[in-house]
C-alpha cells in the first residue's frame, strides 16, 4: 500500500512538472534585410497559466519598433501567447537582437540573441548613396541628419524636406504646393502628407478650406520616409487648385485627429487593461497662401479661352469622313495639356459653307499622366450636316493658351478635315434646309447662302448717271434756256420798239408829201404803240398814246401834227416841199419826244 | 541714258503689278478660303476702283463669309447704291441684314413697289431730273416764242416735278440710313459715355440712323426698334 502510494505521488510530480514546465522562445523572420525592409520577431510563450507580465524587449538601438501584436490561446488552463512585433532597422550593418526577457513564478526567462544584417539595399550594397525614392538612413547624430532632396520632383522635395524638419515627431502633417505665385486659371498641384511613425488607429482626416481659389481632388498614394533615423509611414492627398481672380489666396491647414496605440477593444488591451491606448490629438499641416498674378491684357488673341498651362496639344477628329448629303458627321476637338482646362470656354466653330452646325456640350476631366502628374483634356464637340454633295474640306480651328513659363500667348491650330460627301440616296432627306417646305416637282431648296463673287468690274455707267456728273454743263444749260426764254419774252419786244422809231425815221426822212409823213407816223404808232390810226378815232389815239406813257403836252403837239396832215390828205396841194420837209421834221421831233418819254 | 529710262519703266511697271491684285487673284484667294487675303485683295483694288459697285460687293461677300455680318451689310449697301438693279446684290444685302434681324423691304412694302423705288440709282435719278429740267425749260421757252402752252409741255413739266419728288425722297431716305452696326453686340446707351446706362443692345447687322455725334460717339436711333440712343464710334460702320 506505501509502495502503491510512493509510486502515485511519484507519478503525479512528475506530471505536475511536466505540466510546469514553461516554454519561451524568439526568433525573427529573417536574419539579413535591407534598410528600407521591416523585421517581425516573434516571441512565443506557453505553460504559464494566471496573470502574466508581458514579455521585455532588449534595448533595440538599431531598430525603430512601429507595431506590436499578441495572438492567444488556452488550452486545458494552459496558456499559449505569441507576442510579434514588427521594426525597421536604422542603421546599416550588423545589429544584435538582445535576449528577450519574461518573468514567471518568481522565475526568469530569457532568448537566445539574435544576430542581424542590415544593408543597404536589396542587393546587399553597405555604401551610401545612389538614387532613393525614399528617405535615405541617415547616422544618428543631429549633424548628420539633414539631407539632400534634390533628385525628387520639386513638390515631393519641398514635402520631404517639410517633413525632415518635423523628425521627432511620431505624427505630424504637411502641405505644400508646386508654385505660390500662379496666373489665373493656372493649375496648382496642392498635396498634403500624414506622416507616422507609430500606430494609430481611427484618424479621420479633414481637407483644407479653401479661399479665391477652386479646389479638386486629385488622386492619394501612400509611402515611406526615414526621417532623423526613423522610419515614417505616410499618406499623401493631393489637389488641384486654380484661382479665377487675380490677388491672394489662402489654403487652410489640414487636420487629422488621430488616436495612437491600439484599439482599446484588442485583446492585447484586454489584457492590459488598455494601458495602451493615448488621448486623442490633432495634428494640423501648415497654412499656404498664393499671390495669383493677372494675365496680361498684351498679346491676348482672340482665340485666347482662359486656358493656361504648356505643351498643351490640339487634335481634330471628325467621324465619319465620308457621309450622305443630310447625315451627320461628328466632329471632335480634344484638348489636352497639364492644365486647368475646366474655366475655359467652349471653342467657337466657325461657319462652314455647306453645312449646318449643331455644337455640343464639351467634357473635361483630369488624367494621370507620367511621374504623378496631372494632365487636363476637354473635348469639343459639334456635329456637321452637309447640305450637298461634295468634297469639303472643315478648316483649321485655332485654339489659344498662356503659357506660364514663357509668359506668352501660344496658339494651336487643328489640321484641316477633308470629307467626302456623296449625294443623298433617300428621297426626303431627314434634314431640310429649305424653309419653304416640301420639295415640289423633284426640286428641294437646300441652303440660302451669298450669291458667289462678280468676275468683272462693274459696267461704266449709264448715260443718266454721267448726265448727273456734268453739273456745271447742267446749270448752264439751264441758264442759258431761262436766259433766251426771257430774251425771247423781253428782248422782242424792246428791238420791236426801236425798229419803229429807226424806221419811221428813215420814212420821214425820204418823205416827199404829206401822205407818206402820216403813213411814217401810222407805222410807228401801228408797230410802237400797239394803236391803229385807221381805225380809230383821233381822240381814241390821244387817250391812248397818253395812257401808254405819252405827256399831255405832247400828245397836244401829235394830235395838231395829225390834224395837220389829216387836212393835207383831204386837201392836197396845199403843202410845198419845202412844208413837208419842216412837218417831217416837226414829226420826227414829236416821235422822239415820244421815245424819251415812254422810257 | 535711254536703256536706262527703259529699265526705270519696266521696273516700275513689273513693281505696280506686283503690287496691284488682280480680280482673278482676289478670286482664287475667295475660292481658297482664305477670306481675310481676298478681303484685303479687293481693298487694294477698291482703291484705283472707288465706284465700282461689284468691287463693294465682293468685298460684303468676304466680311460675310468671315462671320462680320454687320461690316458685310455696310458693303453690300454701297453696292446697292451704286447699282440698285443688280439681283446679286440684293439677294447677298437681304441673307446679311437677315442675320441681324433687320428687313430689306420693310413690312407692308409691296416688293415691286421697292423694285421700283429702287430703280435708278441717286446718280442716275440726279441725271433724270436734269435731263426733264433742260426738256422743261427748252418747252417753256418754245411755248414763250410762240406764245402758246401746249400739252406735251405740261407733261413734261409733270414728269420733271415727279423726278424731282422722287429724287428728293430717296435722298432723304438715304441720310436716314447711314450706319451699321459692325460689333458683334453693340451697347446703346442713355448718353455719349460709359458712365451712361446700357438701355439696350443690338446685335452686328443693324441699320442706324445716325442723328449727331459727340467725341468717339454717335447719337444712333435703331430704326426696326425705335430705339434712340448713343452708340461707340468704333461700334458702327457708316455706309
Amino acid at each position: 500500500m506505501r509502495k502503491t502510494a510512493f509510486l502515485l505521488f511519484v507519478l503525479m510530480s512528475l506530471t505536475i512538472g511536466a505540466w510546469a514546465q514553461v516554454s519561451f522562445s524568439a526568433q525573427t523572420d529573417k536574419t539579413a534585410l535591407a534598410l528600407d525592409d521591416e523585421l517581425t520577431l516573434t516571441v512565443h510563450l506557453s505553460g504559464v497559466t494566471g496573470n502574466i507580465v508581458a514579455p521585455q524587449l532588449p534595448s533595440l538601438p538599431a531598430f525603430n519598433v512601429y507595431s506590436r501584436e499578441m495572438e492567444q490561446a488556452s488550452i486545458n488552463g494552459r496558456t499559449s501567447l505569441l507576442f510579434r512585433y514588427t521594426m525597421v532597422p536604422r542603421f546599416v550593418g550588423n545589429a544584435t537582437i538582445g535576449p528577450v526577457t519574461f518573468t514567471y513564478n518568481g522565475q526568469t526567462y530569457k532568448t537566445q540573441p539574435i544576430a542581424v544584417q542590415i544593408f543597404r539595399d536589396t542587393n546587399g550594397n553597405h555604401t551610401r548613396g545612389g538614387a532613393n525614392t525614399q528617405a535615405t538612413s541617415t547616422g544618428a547624430g543631429a549633424s548628420s541628419r539633414k539631407q539632400n532632396f534634390q533628385h525628387l520632383p520639386p513638390l515631393q522635395a519641398t514635402l520631404a524636406k517639410l517633413a525632415d524638419d518635423r523628425a521627432g515627431e511620431p505624427f505630424f502633417l504637411v502641405a505644400a504646393v508646386n508654385n505660390r505665385s500662379p496666373y489665373v486659371n493656372e493649375s496648382v498641384t496642392l498635396a498634403v502628407r500624414f506622416y507616422y511613425s507609430r500606430n494609430f488607429y481611427d484618424a479621420p482626416y479633414q481637407k483644407p478650406t479653401v479661399s479665391n481659389i477652386f479646389m479638386e481632388e486629385d488622386g492619394k498614394s501612400e509611402g515611406s520616409q526615414n526621417i532623423g533615423g526613423t522610419r515614417y509611414q505616410y499618406e499623401e492627398q493631393r489637389y488641384q487648385l486654380a484661382a479665377a481672380q487675380p490677388g491672394k489666396a489662402t489654403i487652410g491647414p489640414a487636420t487629422v485627429h488621430y488616436k495612437t496605440g491600439s484599439s482599446p477593444f484588442s485583446a492585447f488591451d484586454r489584457l492590459f487593461g488598455g494601458a495602451a491606448v493615448s488621448a486623442e490629438k490633432t495634428a494640423r499641416s501648415n497654412p499656404i497662401t498664393l499671390s495669383v498674378r493677372p494675365l496680361p491684357k498684351e498679346g491676348q488673341p482672340a482665340s485666347f479661352s482662359g486656358a493656361v498651362g504648356n505643351n498643351f496639344s490640339l487634335k481634330a477628329q471628325a467621324s465619319p469622313e465620308q457621309v450622305e448629303a443630310g447625315e451627320a458627321v461628328n466632329l471632335s476637338v480634344t484638348v489636352q495639356g497639364p492644365g486647368n482646362l475646366k474655366a475655359t470656354r467652349d471653342l467657337d466653330f466657325p461657319p462652314v459653307d455647306g453645312f449646318k452646325i449643331y455644337p455640343a456640350a464639351a467634357t473635361s476631366g483630369l488624367a494621370q499622366g507620367k511621374n504623378g502628374t496631372s494632365i487636363g483634356y476637354k473635348i469639343f464637340k459639334a456635329v456637321f450636316v452637309p447640305a450637298a454633295s461634295g468634297i469639303y474640306t472643315l478648316p483649321s480651328f485655332k485654339w489659344s493658351y498662356f503659357d506660364p513659363t514663357s509668359a506668352t500667348y501660344k496658339t494651336l491650330q487643328s489640321d484641316p478635315i477633308s470629307l467626302t460627301v456623296t449625294p443623298t440616296s433617300k428621297n426626303a432627306s431627314g434634314v431640310n434646309f429649305a424653309a419653304e417646305g416640301n420639295p415640289t416637282g423633284g426640286f428641294q431648296a437646300l441652303s440660302n447662302d451669298i450669291m458667289y463673287l462678280k468676275t468683272d468690274l462693274g459696267e461704266k455707267e449709264t448715260f443718266l448717271a454721267q448726265i448727273s456728273r456734268w453739273w456745271l454743263l447742267n446749270w448752264l444749260l439751264a441758264g442759258l434756256l431761262i436766259a433766251g426764254a426771257l430774251f425771247t419774252t423781253l428782248g422782242k419786244k424792246s428791238l420791236s420798239k426801236k425798229k419803229a422809231f429807226l424806221t419811221a425815221k428813215t420814212h420821214l426822212k425820204k418823205a416827199s408829201g404829206g401822205q407818206e409823213v402820216a403813213d411814217a407816223i401810222s407805222t410807228y404808232l401801228q408797230q410802237r404803240f400797239d394803236i391803229s390810226t385807221g381805225s380809230l378815232p383821233l381822240r381814241d389815239m390821244a387817250l391812248s398814246l397818253h395812257r401808254k406813257g405819252v405827256r399831255a403836252e405832247t400828245v397836244k403837239i401829235f394830235v395838231r401834227l395829225w390834224q395837220r396832215l389829216e387836212e393835207e390828205r383831204f386837201a392836197p396841194a396845199t403843202l410845198t416841199s419845202a412844208n413837208t420837209g419842216k412837218l417831217a421834221a416837226n414829226a420826227l421831233e414829236i416821235l422822239a419826244q415820244m421815245e424819251k418819254e415812254i422810257k | 541714258m535711254k536703256r536706262f529710262l527703259f529699265l526705270l519703266v519696266i521696273l516700275c511697271t513689273g513693281s505696280i503689278s506686283l503690287a496691284q491684285p488682280t480680280l482673278p487673284q482676289a478670286e482664287e484667294l475667295y475660292r481658297q478660303g482664305k477670306f481675310s487675303a481676298a478681303l484685303q485683295a479687293y481693298e487694294e483694288i477698291l482703291k484705283n476702283h472707288p465706284k465700282d459697285p461689284f468691287v463693294y460687293y465682293n468685298i460684303g461677300n468676304c466680311y460675310f463669309k468671315m462671320n462680320s455680318k454687320g461690316l458685310a451689310a455696310a458693303n453690300y449697301y454701297r453696292a446697292f447704291e451704286l447699282a440698285p438693279r443688280d439681283a446679286d446684290i440684293r439677294h447677298n444685302l437681304t441673307l446679311a441684314l437677315a442675320s441681324g434681324g433687320e428687313k430689306f423691304v420693310p413690312s407692308g412694302v409691296p416688293v415691286v413697289l421697292h423694285r421700283a423705288f429702287f430703280s435708278l440709282s441717286l446718280p442716275e435719278l440726279k441725271g433724270l431730273v436734269y435731263l426733264f429740267a433742260w426738256g422743261v425749260c427748252l418747252l417753256l421757252w418754245v411755248c414763250l416764242v410762240r406764245r402758246k402752252w401746249n400739252l406735251f409741255t405740261t407733261f413734261t413739266l409733270v414728269v420733271f416735278l415727279f423726278a424731282a419728288g422722287w429724287l428728293y425722297a430717296r435722298g432723304r431716305l438715304s441720310q436716314e440710313v447711314r450706319a451699321v452696326i459692325a460689333a458683334p453686340v453693340a451697347e446703346i446707351r442713355s448718353g455719349p459715355g460709359k458712365n451712361f446706362p446700357a438701355s439696350a443692345s443690338a446685335a452686328q447687322g443693324h441699320l442706324l440712323g445716325i442723328e449727331d455725334e459727340k467725341d468717339a460717339w454717335y447719337e444712333v436711333i435703331l430704326k426696326s426698334q425705335g430705339v434712340k440712343g448713343w452708340i461707340e464710334k468704333n461700334a458702327v460702320e457708316k455706309i
